[in-house]
């Protein structure tokens, strides 16, 4: 090969410099020169030897990918991509993951200020930090469809179980990602939701000494501190996302090595031609999947960042309180499955039968469930489970939620709708403006507060959420309320009930005090009155003006 | 495959711009989630400094309105008042309280140190999770933010409180301020201002272990400068410490300059100064 400068002396040097980029794209791209290239967008025939496939037969970067597929499979059906989106959603989160990671000290004494550092010092950073938080919901979601997916078509019989089973791993490992990121904020939220869920640990059986030591290895302390913290960064930041690669390559191999089976209708039944595909049904890498895949990239980025900017804010309570347990705590949602089933039998039993025997079940389900054809008519009591077992999911993470079977007294209901101890509300987000100091009662909605429409609408919800709680006695009753359903607790007293709720307050008083605390902040006060309807002399709630919160002008909860 | 190419590349540039549209309202956002992040701060420190400051500082922190935790009743508050210009307002430069402490840090750094310290001799509790006490570092930053939160222009708004310029001539002062020798003597057991440390207590000559014994200081006084009445000789005495420093110490002879501390000036009111010298004056007539 003649040197750069003799070809400049052989063809001057504009052609030598071209001939020269020419070897330079040839060598990068692994045996496509420009005009390939040029050919190739074009839609133009490949020469022989194809070009095309010399990446992947040569490169490293293309190897694993494969040079074609059948064409049947690179539509939106059968896969609908959701393998795809995957992976994709694997490397956003790890792409902003490391952005966040530049800010974040995993200290208890300085995670939480970092949060704020980042969403309020950082330029882009409360976007990055809800992309990928986003992300990270959107990601559960999607590997959650994948698995439903591959299960409804039948892709997971021989000779794909294993990849089934890989799957299965990286499932799991994709939830305790999602959850070890939870933690991180070090918010009540963030700390009483892994704090609740973690607490399963302790009543493995034999509690004193597995379930001890147990709790010990997963909270570093009996409870979470500084170690705990740091045991979940690392790993969150290093030993999940390891192993999800490694797990991820042997799925992703193992896929490429079966080949992505064909729609059920196009085979016989049993047979899995999915690797031999004849020439006409190819569709090639080079060109066409490879600008599939980069369109598909470029919307997905289109849609998580406007979806984070637009539609989507990651939330941050107060600094964790290992003292302070909030109301309502509530493990992510989905998770939250696991929390209606605790509150239908016990920790010991959920954590360590059921859970276990149901991820047995789906980790060896390939194995156990060996019927031979992947078609939809020959399924059906596969499917009919399965759509069953969906709905009972769904069931199970609304019964996680507060609304079901977690009530304290009507009047720390109202007030957590109100004033809540953590979170938002619409008397919060009144802006402070409107807050004018004085005694206010639950406005009904054809009422007003003169020349205040937002704390006017405040006070509307403060009137819906008493309507929720109270009602008025049949007899001597008073208040815009439905009328009570009386009934005799076994103990002689009454039991007050509207049609929402089984304990409500009989003709209650409530107020909001607004009083000026400091020149730039106000204490919000609700208190409540209830007078004992069979008897005058006795309160059953003696003018309770427990539930408070100071709201400081610049507090911005009109935004965030 | 063409349209692929476009769709991709209208995406990509659609992107962008959405990042460059959230990156041009950046500054202003970034600037009121900062507020953002103070005033809620400003907000859970309001709560510490209810359940655990209020009872001794009172409820408005102007050592006034303070209510005993268990029974609600109204109590005397023990602690002094946060909410008031010498502490909160600048003035020239430096907060008057500051000044008297000899505080040569900031205002943030005085109140979060001695919210975590505390101080024994006057009987602020520790709070300082670091020292021993009950609230996190967090906690203690948040409520020393709300204490600073106090200060605001209306109340900044009035000359800035000046240390009391003290007469040359006690006679002066006493005319102005006239004594009382009973609270005299309590101002001189005060911890805060702490005589006994050095001078002992009055009826053991044995306890004064640094400074002279004072049971007769008001016989004593009146001969050691001359042209000078014991009152005056006090008065100087505590005001300026290196004015005469005596011949005879405890320990030896009286170091110079004089181990008692020159800032008693700053320090006292001028109440306190009356009635401290015509306490000791008291003694030994």
């Amino acid at each position: 090969m003649a040197t750069f400068f003799e070809q400049v002396r052989e063809m001057g040097l504009k052609q030598a410099t071209v001939v020269k980029a020419d070897e330079i794209v040839e060598r990068v791209t692994v045996g496509m020169n420009i005009n390939d290239i040029r050919a190739m967008l074009r839609g133009d025939e490949p020469r022989r030897p194809n070009p095309r496939l010399r990446p992947h037969a040569d490169g490293f970067w293309f190897h694993i990918r494969p040079s074609f597929y059948h064409t049947e499979v690179t539509k939106i059906y059968p896969t609908f991509r959701l393998g795809w989106l995957s992976t994709f959603m694997f490397v956003w989160e790890t792409i902003t993951g490391i952005f966040l990671m530049i800010f974040y000290t995993p200290r208890p004494g300085t995670a939480f200020a970092d949060m704020w550092n980042i969403m309020s010092n950082v330029p882009l950073g409360q976007l990055v930090r809800d992309m990928h938080r986003l992300g990270a919901e959107v990601m559960v979601l999607v590997v959650a469809l994948h698995m439903l997916r591959t299960f409804v078509t039948g892709s997971y019989k021989k000779p794909r179980q294993f990849t089934w089973l890989t799957g299965m791993v990286l499932l799991c490992l994709t939830l305790v990602l999602s959850f070890s990121g939870y933690l991180l904020p070090w918010d009540q939220l963030a700390y009483w939701a892994v704090t609740v869920a973690v607490s399963a640990a302790e009543a493995a059986p034999p509690a004193e000494i597995v379930g001890y030591n147990l709790n010990l290895l997963v909270r570093g302390a009996p409870s979470f501190g500084a170690g705990g913290l740091l045991r979940w960064y690392l790993l969150h930041v290093l030993v999940l996302p390891l192993l999800l690669a490694i797990f991820f390559f042997v799925h992703y191999y193992k896929v490429v090595l079966y080949g992505i089976s064909l729609p059920p209708g196009r085979e016989e039944i049993g047979e899995d031609t999915a690797k031999r595909v004849p020439r006409d049904e190819r569709t090639y890498f080079m060109p066409d999947i490879i600008t599939s895949e980069l369109m598909w990239a470029a919307l997905a980025t289109l849609a998580l960042i406007a979806g984070s900017l637009w539609f989507y804010a990651a939330p941050l309570e107060n600094h964790a309180d290992p003292l302070v347990t909030p109301l309502h705590v509530v493990a992510p949602w989905y998770l939250s499955w696991s929390q209606g089933w605790l509150k239908l039998a016990s920790k010991e039993f959920i954590a360590f039968v059921f859970i276990p025997i149901l991820a047995v079940a789906f980790f060896l389900m390939p194995y156990i469930e060996v019927g031979k054809s992947r078609r939809y008519a020959d399924r059906r009591v596969g499917l009919s489970v399965s759509m069953l077992f969906i709905a009972f999911m769904l069931v199970s993470n609304w019964m996680g939620s507060p609304e079901y079977l977690v009530q304290s007294t009507p009047e720390i209901e109202v007030a957590q709708k109100l004033i809540p101890q953590e979170g938002h509300s619409h008397l919060l987000q009144t802006p402070y403006e409107a807050l004018v100091p004085g005694r206010y009662v639950p406005l009904a909605h054809n009422q007003e507060v003169p020349g205040n429409k937002e704390l006017t609408h405040a006070l509307h919800y403060f009137y819906d959420a008493m309507r929720l709680y109270s009602c008025r006695t049949a007899e001597n009753g008073s208040g815009p309320w439905e009328t009570c359903r009386e009934r005799v607790r076994d103990d002689g007293s009454i039991q007050y009930r509207n049609s929402h709720t089984s304990d409500a307050l009989p003709n209650p008083q409530a107020w909001l005090l607004i009083e000026q605390f400091q020149y730039n902040m106000v204490k919000l006060t609700l208190c409540f009155d209830v007078t004992d309807p069979r008897d005058p002399n006795v309160k059953l709630v003696d003018n309770d003006c427990s539930a408070f919160k100071y709201r400081h002008a610049n507090a911005n909860y009109e935004e965030y | 495959m063409q349209v692929k190419v476009v769709i991709g590349t209208l995406a990509f540039m659609l992107s962008m711009i959405i990042m460059g549209f959230a990156t041009l309202r950046e500054p202003a956002r970034m600037e009121r989630f900062t507020l953002a992040y103070e005033g809620r701060l400003i907000e859970q420190g309001a709560e510490v400094y209810k359940n655990n400051c209020a009872s001794c500082h009172g409820v408005y922190g102007k050592a006034e309105a303070c209510f005993d935790e268990a029974t609600g009743e109204q109590i005397a508050c023990a602690g002094i008042p946060l909410h008031t210009p010498e502490l909160l307002c600048d003035g020239d430069s430096v907060p008057l309280r500051l000044r008297q402490r000899d505080w040569a840090g900031t205002k943030y750094g005085y109140v979060a140190s001695v919210v975590a310290a505390g101080r024994t001799a006057s009987g602020m509790p520790t709070w300082g999770e670091a020292f021993g006490g009950p609230l996190r570092d967090n906690q203690v930053e948040n409520v020393t933010l709300f204490v600073l939160n106090w200060e605001s222009e209306e109340l900044c708004a009035g000359p800035p409180p000046e240390l009391y310029a003290w007469p040359d001539d006690v006679e002066d002062h006493l005319a102005a301020f006239p004594g009382d020798v009973a609270q005299g003597e309590a101002v001189y057991l005060n911890p805060t201002y702490a005589c006994t440390a050095c001078h002992g207590q009055m009826d053991n000559p044995a306890s004064a272990a640094i400074g002279p014994h004072l049971a007769q200081i008001g016989i004593i006084g009146a001969e050691r400068v001359a042209g000078q009445t014991a009152e005056q000789y006090i008065y100087e005495s505590i005001l300026y410490p290196n004015a005469y420093i005596v011949p005879d110490c405890p320990s030896g002879p009286c170091a110079s300059p004089s181990s008692m501390p020159g800032n008693f000036g700053e320090r006292m009111t001028p109440e306190e100064m009356s009635d401290l010298v015509v306490y000791l004056a008291s003694l030994g007539r």
